[in-house]
């Protein structure tokens, strides 16, 4: 009854403090541990939130943004090579480097990885061997082609994984391998320009942290961009054109005369800058799988060798400069052979009294060694080294050789007399073809370029503009029918330049195997082109006025033709003795 | 008074609030559309480098002169059988 009348109390609005609840005494522990607890909830919530938010916060927040942030490198491409009208020479093309997880790939069907096998281009065998590995990262192959690549990632083999990398590409191949060189799978220069101007070809890769979305995509950028930097474009002097023209009649000569070797080397008489710089025999850039030292070699520039009588017009225009003699003065070369101390010199044949003019046009070397004994020691070395013989050449080019002239003290007059004719000096064929400058240039020797340059770098006069001319006028008497090189005649253009042919050093003595060489200028009223040729070993014939002066010829008449140099001469027929003089070993 | 103030204050919040949110997504729009003209330029250049590339390749000169040779049976010219011409001659 109770019960129910305090209910209706209730329901009628019985003031509150009326309420019989009240008078219901609980004891005060109870409230006191409510609140107790209470109390401790929210400093268990409070210490947590410090927690996260004051002690942990930086591994928390390390945690948070490593599931949407990525760091994205941003490769930088390697700069191209191109020639000097811009045509590419080398360049780097996006490729694939294909690397799996050993244990994962093997676990995939036996077809899929014989399909593997035949897209990487490799035996089944071979490619089971080399994922039976306990590492878990195996290269299967670097530097395959994006198409091919995109097949391999179709096939979905699990553990298969691609990396981006860069393979460089030579279009002109064989051509110009000796210039440019090649890099390695890291792409880094080996060899030529890749190599000297690797630093500046190499690009900076960049990097960039960036928030992704589920599916995948950037949508922001957090910290600042590290940008990449491309490498430089190289842009070289040699003309491609120019290049190809010396490298396959080089070919030629040396298929016709079964040759060990050759060299070419093409110079911009006005500007130093270098045209074409061949070497035979050469090698492919783009299948480097067999290569050997002799391919390799970049003759022009690291090989020296006695050059023999390309050296006689130096102390012979030293003579005339120092006014010793005019180009009129004549010598008595008879009977050809001549005895200095203890040794004896000889010419190939007994010319009798010869100019000054005809001892180079013949290329006597008792004419040119009386000549050079009139001067003392020191000026003829000197003169050597102005014009850059056994001087490191500046050249910026990765192994050129500096060559060999040895102190002007210890000369004997044997020696000097021996090395007026260019034999006990060695010099790299590049040196000879820049201390011909001095001839074409008007008496001024200029550095070369392997660089395109905007205008000719100053040069150093070392002889008068008049010996200079003299000269020319005897080197162009070289190359008429009765000079020693009437097969360097160029159709429509004057030309003159210098043959040698030399005995090769083997053991310390001279042996029957010689160095064929021509240095040549055209046009002679106004060189252009200087243009230096080698054949090592020729067989069948060896005289430079036979080897080497036909190369000299179809080079310069290709060269004049295509850098639009008007003829300077209305010959046109060419008349080439039966006998040609043959000049003094 | 104060009710009616809060009532504009709200509506502005609310409004703030929504442009930011559309703000947001407009630039993340922008920024993929800008990334995706970025990965087209960087493919462009590749491709670019590939047509250099395969111009060198076609156009070198031992291609052309054996095409020249071979297919158009062409002969180097000779000054012998060149006609020079000088400007401002008659």
């Amino acid at each position: 009854m109770i019960r129910a009348g305090s209910r209706t109390a209730a329901a009628k609005g019985v003031p509150f403090s009326a309420s019989p609840v009240l008078a219901v005494k609980l004891p005060v522990w109870r409230s006191r541990l409510v609140l107790f607890v209470l109390f401790s909830a929210f400093a268990a919530l409070a210490g947590r939130a410090l927690y996260l938010q004051g002690i942990s916060t930086e591994f928390l927040q390390k945690q948070g943004e490593s599931r949407y942030a990525r760091t994205i490198e941003l490769p930088a491409t390697r700069g191209k090579i191109m020639d000097r009208n811009g045509h590419v020479l080398a360049s780097s093309m996006p490729v694939k480097a294909i690397w799996a997880i050993p244990d994962d790939v093997l676990q995939a069907p036996a077809d899929k990885l014989r399909e593997l096998a035949r897209l990487l281009d490799m035996d089944e065998r071979d490619l089971r061997k080399k994922l039976d590995s306990d590492r878990n990262f195996v290269y299967l192959k670097r530097q395959v082609e994006q198409d091919i690549a995109d097949k391999i990632v179709k096939l979905g083999i699990p553990g298969i994984q691609t990396r981006k990398e860069y393979k460089r590409f030579y279009p002109e191949g064989e051509v110009m391998a000796h210039v440019v060189g090649f890099t390695n799978v890291e792409d880094a220069g080996q060899e030529g320009m890749e190599l000297a101007f690797q630093k500046s070809l190499a690009g900076v890769t960049g990097s960039r942290r960036v928030i992704k979305d589920r599916l995948g995509r950037i949508v922001e950028d957090i910290e600042s961009v590290r940008e990449p930097h491309d490498g430089k474009d190289l842009t070289l002097s040699i003309d491609s054109k120019i290049q190809y023209i010396a490298f396959t009649q080089l070919k030629e000569a040396i298929e016709r005369y079964r040759a060990k070797a050759g060299g070419v080397v093409v110079l911009d008489a006005r500007t130093g800058e270098i045209l074409a710089l061949a070497n035979l025999p050469t090698y492919n850039p783009n299948n480097r799988a067999v290569l050997t030292g002799a391919q390799l070699r970049n003759r022009v520039l690291t090989d020296t060798f006695e050059p023999g009588s390309t050296m006689k017009p130096f102390p012979v225009a030293w003579a005339l400069e120092t006014k010793r003699v005019v180009p009129a003065t004549t010598y008595q070369t008879a009977p050809g052979r001549m005895t200095i101390g203890s040794a004896t010199i000889g010419d190939a044949h007994a010319h009798g009294l010869l100019t000054v003019s005809q001892i180079i046009q013949k290329s006597s070397n008792i004419g040119t060694a009386k000549i050079a004994l009139q001067m003392p020691p020191q000026e003829m070395w000197e003169l050597f080294t102005t014009v850059g013989f056994g001087q490191q050449p500046k050249l910026g080019f990765p192994g050129a050789v500096a060559g060999r002239v040895r102190p002007h003290k210890s000369w004997r007059p044997i020696e000097q007399a021996t090395m007026s004719y260019g034999h006990g000096i060695s010099v790299s064929l590049i040196q000879l073809a820049r201390a011909y400058t001095i001839f074409a240039r008007d008496g001024e020797l200029i550095p070369l370029s392997f660089q395109k340059l905007d205008q000719a770098p100053a040069g150093q006069q070392v002889i008068s503009a008049q010996t200079a001319r003299q000269m020319r006028a005897m080197l162009e008497t070289v190359v008429s029918p009765e000079g020693t090189a009437p097969k360097a005649q160029v159709p429509g253009y004057r030309v003159g330049g210098k043959t040698a042919t030399a005995h090769k050093l083997a053991g310390g003595r001279y042996v029957n195997q010689y160095v064929s060489s021509f240095v040549g200028l055209a046009p002679m009223s106004d060189p252009r082109v200087i243009i230096a040729v080698m054949v090592d070993e020729p067989i069948g014939a060896h005289y430079g006025g036979e080897v080497a002066a036909p190369v000299f010829a179809a080079v310069a008449a290709n060269v004049l033709r295509a850098m639009n140099v008007p003829p300077d001469s209305s010959v046109t027929d060419i008349i080439i003795p039966k006998d040609a003089v043959q000049e003094s070993l | 008074m104060s009710g009616r103030i809060n009532l504009v204050l709200t509506a502005a919040l609310v409004l703030c609030a929504l442009s930011l949110v559309n703000a947001q997504y407009q630039a993340r729009r922008l920024f993929i559309e800008l990334e995706r003209a970025q990965a087209a330029a960087k493919q462009l250049d590749i491709e670019w480098a590939q047509l250099q590339l395969d111009q060198s390749t076609l156009g070198k000169h031992a291609r052309i002169e054996a095409n020249a040779r071979r297919d158009l049976k062409m002969m180097p010219v000779t000054p012998a059988r060149t006609q020079y011409l000088t400007v401002g001659e008659r």
